[in-house]
């Protein structure tokens, strides 16, 4: 459960966020949907801690990520648009890493990594060195590594880049699993088709400012059009004057 | 489970050892400094050598006029060749060829001029870019003996005693012991050998730091449950380690090659005792910390790798500047050396070296200040990676 009320974030003369609001239920998943430069990137790295609100309130399954940003981390996948990788480790080597920077031990490390792989179709990888990896693969790995730990809230961005059709079915598949299991994933996203298969929940920011909350249904409802693309572009069009 | 650090720390090791490139640049410094070392001991030995083989050549024009000199620089090992007349042009090119140390002519009106009492000239020509000062200086001293000797006899035949002559008797000793000697002689180059714990661990710094940004992998590093201090002392502590490990291999190599080579035979001797050596590795441990916690600071700052580069050829000067400033001022080993990094760690070897009692002081004073600095330099990073600007730059 992630709780957002009014935060509000300035750098120098620039307003990234200018009053942002939401909730995100366990067992759902919700798409953050944004034009560039709308603040995305800012909001996911305050709800990681990295960045320190001017204003509003964060919690995430009650724990402020501005007052314990490890204790907030704990429970937190996160998948950032920078998908860098240690190019002389194996994807193995990558995800028993990451595992042991979240105070995993050997054995639970081994269970996960099997089980990532398994969800991601990534066997054919998993032995070898990130050096010659594809985008898709580095994403893949990327992926694996924010599942690995069994997060309650997965924070994505852009997840589907790169991914050829079998990888996008597999992620798709393996978030439909973590949304049974109870877990709140956020994705932030341009795909709007993507939106419609997966999402349960849409929240629309722009300039800042959260726009619109509700179900793809709901939006399309409240702007009267049918496809959710020309309502996201309408609800960001109308009321700031963006066009993507 | 294992401290945070230490995960970030096997991590960075394990990367650090699969680098291919990187490893043969540890290696190339591991072996460069003692292979010079070598190399120029070599050299000093062998010419040490042959100056007591070889006599001196000499060519001596007009020699049939000074038989008594001939004789003298024949006893004392020096080759006398005698020459007719020859030109000065033909003199100065039989020295170029460089087999003649000088040549001595005597002039044709010696003989008229020694007998009337007046002063007889000889000539000495030598080139003194030949790099053959010893030899030289053996010839001018011979030729002022014989100068002596003469005036001596004459004024024996006024009756005036010659020790009038030679009224101050200067009697020459040397204190310098071989082995401080040897300290004095080698110090030039150790001091590089203690620099190089600033460029074994260059590339984990800046890999892991400055890489790790190039890459794009800081940020999602930076949002994991560890501290910042804790990924930063792994990062520092990997760097340091691999510095420890290239100094170590270094100063080992280094210390057999002294040990085996006939440093005798310059007069000088490397009494340095294995336990000794490892004693003072450990008190440059610091040193290692230090040099990695500073490119660390450094690097961190740099978006790219090449960058990072750029920032570390100015930065490694900094700690090469005080063994090559101070030595040039000629300076006697005082306590505020041990208060530079580099420089202590010179020092400090060349004064166990000399097998001299140095107390406590220049150990504390080598291992504590680069541990301040290391302590400084790693606060500074952990508060630069806290700040919402380093956040925003990665």
């Amino acid at each position: 459960m992630i709780l957002v009320d009014e935060v509000r974030k300035r750098f120098g003369q620039v307003q990234a966020l200018a009053g942002v609001n939401f909730t995100l239920a366990d067992g759902q998943t919700t798409a953050l949907l944004g034009p560039n430069g709308a603040g995305k990137t800012t909001l996911l790295r305050l709800l990681v801690g990295l960045l320190q609100r001017d204003h509003g309130a964060i919690t995430i399954d009650g724990v402020d990520p501005a007052q314990e940003p490890l204790k907030a981390r704990r429970s937190i996948g996160f998948l950032t648009d920078q998908v860098g990788l240690y190019e002389r480790l194996s994807t193995r080597e990558h995800l028993a890493y990451f595992g042991q920077l979240h105070g995993m031990d050997a054995a639970a490390i081994k269970r996960r990594t099997d089980d990532v792989v398994g969800m991601l179709a990534m066997e054919d990888i998993i032995d070898r060195r990130a050096k010659e990896f594809s985008q898709g693969q580095r994403l893949k790995v990327a992926l694996a590594r924010a599942l690995l730990h069994k997060p309650r809230h997965l924070l994505l961005d852009e997840p589907t880049r790169g991914l050829d059709v079998m990888s996008t079915r597999a992620l798709r598949r393996a978030l439909d699993t973590l949304r049974q299991d109870g877990c709140c994933i956020l994705l932030a996203t341009h795909v709007m088709q993507e939106v419609t298969h997966l999402c349960d929940d849409v929240i629309v920011i722009a300039k800042g400012k959260t726009v619109a909350q509700g179900s793809p249904q709901q939006l399309c409802e409240r702007t009267g059009i049918a496809s959710l693309e020309d309502a996201f572009v309408s609800l960001v069009g109308t009321e700031e004057g963006i066009a993507i | 489970m294992r401290p945070e650090f230490f995960v970030v720390l096997h991590k960075e090791l394990k990367e650090a050892m699969r680098d291919r490139r990187a490893l043969v640049v540890l290696l190339l410094f591991v072996v460069m400094y003692p292979v010079m070392l070598w190399s120029i001991l070599h050299n000093l030995i062998d010419k040490a050598g042959k100056t007591e083989r070889e006599s001196v050549e000499l060519v001596v024009i007009g020699g049939a006029q000074v038989p008594t000199l001939v004789t003298r620089l024949t006893q004392r090992n020096v080759t006398v060749n005698q020459r007719g007349d020859m030109s000065d042009s033909a003199i100065t090119d039989l020295l170029k060829e460089r087999k003649q140390v000088a040549v001595v002519k005597v002039t044709d009106q010696f003989t008229d001029n020694y007998n009337e009492m007046r002063p007889a000239k000889i000539e000495l020509w030598y080139d003194s870019a030949a790099e053959q000062q010893n030899k030289l200086n053996r010839i001018e001293a011979i030729l002022r003996g014989y100068n002596e000797s003469i005036a001596g006899a004459r004024l024996l035949a006024h009756g005036v005693s010659p020790a009038t002559l030679a009224p101050i008797q200067i009697e020459q000793f040397d204190t310098a012991t071989s082995s401080s000697r040897s300290a004095g002689f080698a110090g030039a180059l150790l001091g590089m050998f203690f620099a190089t714990a600033f460029f074994f661990c260059i590339n984990a710094a800046m890999d892991s730091t400055a890489g790790e940004r190039e890459r794009r992998s800081l940020e999602l590093l930076m949002a994991q449950p560890v501290r910042p201090f804790d990924l930063l002392a792994g990062k520092w502590m990997a760097a340091a380690l691999v510095s420890v490990l290239g100094l170590t291999l270094e100063l080992l190599v280094a210390h057999f090659i002294l040990k085996w080579m006939p440093l005798e035979e310059l007069g000088m001797s490397w009494r340095l005792s294995l336990p000794s050596m490892l004693m003072v590795i450990a008190v440059s441990i610091p040193l290692c910390l230090f040099a990695a916690a500073f490119e660390i600071a450094l690097a961190m700052n740099a978006k790219s790798f090449k960058e990072a580069q750029t920032m570390m050829s100015f930065a490694i000067l900094l700690p090469m500047l005080p063994v090559i400033v101070v030595p040039m001022l000629d300076l006697n080993t005082a306590t505020w050396m041990y208060a530079l990094p580099v420089l202590a760690n010179k020092t400090l070897l060349l004064e166990v070296a000399k097998g001299q009692a140095i107390g406590l002081l220049p150990f504390v004073l080598t291992a504590g200040v680069p541990l301040l600095g290391a302590a400084l330099a790693i606060g500074f990073a952990t508060w630069r990676i806290k700040s919402e600007r380093y956040v925003l730059g990665v």
